[in-house]
């Protein structure tokens, strides 16, 4: 059993570059738990204050009920896998697979059946005595994540294990991480800034910021209700339309405006804004996009319209502010055609303010 | 019109004679060494020189049954490896830790180390003689081959510095969550990536011992605890120099550096290129 407990665990480099600004959430025994943010957030930081890599500058680590902050990484439990992948060059794949055991005293007849086991699962019994470096990418990916998963330690550590793949190789990878994390229910501690992986893999996401966590929350409730605007317009691709608004009465009822746009607000919500500037936040997928004219609609000219394979992408320009809206493929709408555009009310995001932080209103 | 194949072969015939000529340079001082040391005696001094003598072995006889040469080969043998393997051991370890540990003000003792070659040995030697007599440790092989640290070691640190940096430490985090100790994965891990690096050090450690002769002639003067260089400084007398006694002596001396360089060349090539660069 082990979870993994951040008890404000802060990291700071030389006397002000604030690495970690206080980490302090529970992660539940068994859990997929993915930390995104851009580069520079903090991740790696964090990923190897749990290793015993970086020794944190305050606060406590705890796994499951027992305080491992003073650990050597090697009694920790743990595994990990690397960026670089970290093979040892001068061994071969069998070797490299074999050491952590070997380290831990496990006998060699054991260990060959070990290794026999792990390279069957990850499809690597054809160059058990090659070189780390007689390999391709993806080879070396499955080498790396097997001398992780080999000694069956209680959390496991991914640090950006799929970047140096290519496209087709990280999708498929992508897709072995997952079932393996079904089959084994360890926790895993996956640390990458592609927020399509996170998405994609996690039972939870944490999203970071300058050091700082954003939001911790399930793929859906991120997607669907980021708590700010930074989380907001991180997750997703395209990234979250936001339209600068005013917060206006009008006849006693809050409304939405900007230029030609006007739309109420829920008298809840628009009670919890400290400002009249805010933003209004909508994903390109909870636009609907008509003819012009059509009532409850507002007029946008299209600008560019992008074919991706299975859909269009419809640049906009939409009061003032430039939108991403998507089309069915074989959408006829091309540059320069005046559409109208509605929303899809449940839709709509409101953010306090026009800064990343900016707190996302919502109804109780 | 110069065809394109013509052209290299021109620079690679360029390129011959040019080694040939640097060959010519380096060699001849060898191959005279190697010539003198198999004339007899009057056939040394001969002018016109003799270029190809018949051969004779009698300096070689002389060396061997007459002076104490095997004696002194074998003392600098021991004292070059001593001083080699703990110039190594120590200099392998510092290295590393001034790569990798967090030492306050690395960066100044990293350099500082290289403050042993700002003075002239003969400066060093005279502190170092009085510190050697207080601890007995005149007139012994282990004081000589300590001596000889004072170079070795800040040679050895400073490469190993720059090998020791060029390897990932991703490398050694990986082995102690693997389960390794510092040290084991110094051992295990980075070790064998540096290996042409601690090849290269300890030939120059040993070679820089090998021919050292100042603090050799000072502080070891127990005739039967010589070293070579100042043992074969004593066939050179003002009166009569025992010229192919003299080459006979350097013959054999330089054999185990040329077979040391000959087995370990490609170490040492990798090991002079790899030392910013990863190898
Ligand atoms: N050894 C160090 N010394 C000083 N500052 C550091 C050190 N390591 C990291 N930092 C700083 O700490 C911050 C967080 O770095 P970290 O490596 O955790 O980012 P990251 O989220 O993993 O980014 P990336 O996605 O680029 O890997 C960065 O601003 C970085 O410059
Ligand atoms: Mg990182």
């Amino acid at each position: 059993m082990a979870s993994v407990k951040f008890d404000k665990l802060r990291k700071v480099y030389g006397k002000d570059v604030v690495a970690v600004a206080g980490l302090d959430f529970e992660i539940p025994d068994g859990l997929f738990v993915s930390l995104v943010g851009p580069s520079g957030c903090g991740k790696s930081t964090a990923l190897r204050m749990i290793a015993g890599l970086e020794e944190p500058t305050s606060g406590r680590l705890i796994f499951g009920d027992q305080d491992v902050t003073d650990r050597e990484p090697r009694n920790r439990d743990i595994a990990m896998v690397f960026q670089s992948y970290a093979l040892y060059p001068h061994m071969t794949v069998s070797e490299n697979l074999q050491y952590g055991l070997k380290k831990r005293g496990v006998s060699s007849e054991e260990r060959s059946i070990s290794v026999k086991r792990i390279a069957h699962m990850l499809h690597i019994e054809t160059f058990l005595d090659r070189k780390p470096r007689q390999l391709s990418g993806g080879q070396r990916q499955r080498v790396a994540l097997g001398r992780a998963l080999i000694r069956d330690p209680e959390v496991f550590l991914l640090d950006e294990p799929l970047s140096n793949l290519d496209a087709k190789l990280r999708v498929h990878m992508r897709a072995e991480l997952a079932t393996l994390h079904q089959r084994l229910r360890k926790t895993m501690i996956y640390v990458t800034h592609d927020q399509l992986e996170a998405m994609t893999l996690s039972d939870r996401i944490v999203v970071m910021n300058h050091g700082v966590v954003q939001q911790i929350g399930s793929p859906a409730e991120i997607y669907n209700s980021p708590s700010n605007r930074f989380v907001a317009e991180f997750m997703g691709t395209p990234s979250m339309n936001m339209i600068p608004c005013t917060l206006k009465q009008e006849n006693g009822e809050p409304r939405l405006i900007a230029k030609n746009l006007s739309i109420p607000l829920s008298k809840q919500v628009a009670s919890l804004a400290s400002r009249t500037e805010v933003a209004l936040g909508v994903r390109s997928e909870d636009f609907e996009i008509g003819a012009p004219g059509i009532v409850g609609g507002v007029d946008a000219r299209v600008l560019v319209a992008e074919l991706t394979g299975a859909e269009k992408y419809i640049y906009l320009e939409l009061a003032d502010a430039k939108v991403i809206a998507r089309a069915p493929a074989d959408s006829p709408i091309c540059a320069g055609d005046n559409v109208s555009l509605s929303f899809k009310p449940h839709q709509m995001h409101v953010f306090d303010g026009r800064g990343d932080e900016a707190a996302a209103l919502r109804a109780a | 019109m110069i065809s394109l194949s013509m052209r290299k072969r021109f620079t690679s015939v360029r390129t011959y004679l040019l080694v040939a000529l640097l060959l010519m340079f380096v060699g001849f001082p060898l191959y005279w060494m190697l010539m003198s040391s198999l004339k007899n005696s009057s056939d040394i001094v001969r002018l016109p020189p003799v270029w190809w003598p018949l051969p004779t072995w009698e300096h070689y006889d002389e060396l061997f049954s007459v002076t104490k040469f095997g004696r002194w080969f074998l003392n600098s043998l021991i004292v070059c490896s001593m001083s080699t393997v703990i110039a190594v051991f120590l200099g392998v370890i510092g290295a590393y830790s001034l790569v990798r540990l967090k030492v306050p003000g690395k960066e100044v003792l990293a350099r500082s180390v290289l403050l042993a070659y700002m003075f002239p040995g003969v400066l060093l030697v005279i502190p170092l003689v009085l510190v050697f007599s207080h601890l007995g440790l005149i007139n012994s092989q282990f004081g000589l081959s300590l001596a000889y640290l004072t170079f070795a070691l800040p040679f050895v640190m400073w490469v190993m510095r720059d090998f020791f940096g060029s390897v990932p430490v991703d490398l050694e985090e990986a082995a102690m969550i693997d389960g390794a100790s510092r040290l084991e994965a110094l051992r295990d891990v980075v070790i064998p990536q540096a290996y042409p690096g601690i090849i290269a050090t300890s030939i120059f450690a040993f070679l820089f011992a090998w021919n050292e002769y100042l603090f050799s002639a000072i502080l070891v003067r127990d005739h039967d605890l010589m070293t070579l260089p100042p043992a074969m400084a004593n066939f050179a007398s003002a009166m009569d120099t025992r010229w192919g006694l003299v080459m006979a002596a350097s013959t054999v001396a330089t054999l185990p550096m040329a077979m040391a360089f000959a087995f370990l060349q490609k170490y040492l090539v990798t090991g002079i290129g790899a030392g910013g660069v990863k190898g």
